[in-house]
């Protein structure tokens, strides 16, 4: 896959949106152990006026931030490997990473959708290309999928090899296939060699990345 | 006075009801824009306070039909983003607008207030 040439402003308006969910993200998880944090406070301050505390409570109140900082943590560590993607201007990719990670920095703009995401079984598949370009192509051909969806649909993603490079299939079960309309980030596919074909037997889209040099 | 209180996040919004309760502000909760329009068409809330970004029914959509079918309710905004557009939006909407994480204190206090 060749190095992209896009407007470097939409990497950075990609890399700001990406952010800005992230950061609500984390917001929600400080938000919940912060009223976990205050249940137990309640609790003992409520021992000191000789309610008898109850150790479910105390117990369900420390899951709860013990939940939340995993959480956090998952989300923090997608957010590192996405800013890390810009480290090398090329470099050699494990594409199941890859589209693993674009999902994952994905799943909120799905759960504002009530879209369900899922990562499904792939083939070991790598290629060198641009980390960021890549996260950013999937990423907004995910996005582009959901414009056909409805919520409670779901979305089944995956990765395979295909000739030197690479096939990322998109489908929802039950449904016609999406990515019909690949406006949206038809530019950034054509920069990075990149281009869909549309199954409508299998009601599965294809989002087939070339080798390097080679035409997709 | 009772408060209804609607956030996606249901343990936060499950944990700030108890935490309200302890206050004596009596607080129903829900997690979705749906399920709290017919909350609202069986109890008789005084306030209601509503995370911002919510799929589906934002809290400013949901603030709209709920004020649309229940006047004299009144509105709070909770929400994860400082963003200006979602400040601006709020103030437009009364200005009663809290940033997660918050206070509880202040939630009270901004409750009792909005209630007056």
């Amino acid at each position: 896959m060749s190095r992209t040439q896009c407007e470097p402003r939409e990497g950075l308006r990609f890399f700001g949106r990406i952010s800005a969910s992230v950061s609500h993200e984390i917001k929600n998880v400080f938000a919940v152990i912060n009223e976990a944090a205050g249940l137990i406070e309640d609790f003992t301050l409520m021992a000191g006026r000789g309610v008898p505390l109850q150790p479910e409570r105390l117990k369900s109140a420390a899951n709860s931030i013990q939940g939340q900082i995993k959480r956090g943590d998952a989300i923090v560590r997608n957010m590192n490997a996405f800013a890390h993607s810009t480290d090398e201007d090329v470099r050699e990719v494990n594409l199941v990473e890859a589209l693993r990670l674009a999902a994952d920095l994905t799943a909120r703009f799905a759960d504002m959708r009530q879209i369900r995401l899922t990562v499904g079984e792939s083939e070991p598949a790598s290629m060198v290309a641009c980390p960021f370009d890549l996260t950013r192509l999937l990423h907004s051909s995910i996005v582009a999928a959901f414009d056909s969806m409805q919520p409670g649909d779901t979305l089944a993603v995956s990765v395979s090899p295909y000739g030197g490079g690479a096939s990322f299939s998109l489908s929802v079960p039950g449904k016609d296939a999406p990515l019909k309309n690949d406006e949206p980030f038809a530019e950034l596919a054509r920069a990075m060699n990149a281009r869909v074909e549309v199954d409508e037997k299998t009601g599965t889209s294809q989002l087939l990345l070339a080798d390097k040099g080679a035409p997709a | 006075m009772k408060v209804l209180l609607v956030d996606d996040e249901v343990e936060l919004v499950s944990a700030m009801a108890e935490r309200l309760g302890f206050r004596d502000v009596d607080a129903d909760w829900t997690d979705n824009g749906e399920s709290a329009l017919a909350m609202a068409e069986e109890t008789d809330y005084d306030v209601a306070v509503l995370d911002m970004k919510m799929p589906r029914l934002s809290g400013l959509e949901l603030m709209e039909l709920l004020a649309d079918r229940h006047p004299d309710m009144k509105f709070i905004f909770l929400s994860g983003h400082g963003s200006e557009a979602d400040f601006k939006a709020g103030c437009a909407a009364g200005c009663n607008y809290l940033i997660k994480p918050i206070q509880l204190e202040d939630l009270v206090a901004l409750i009792r207030k909005v209630a007056a």
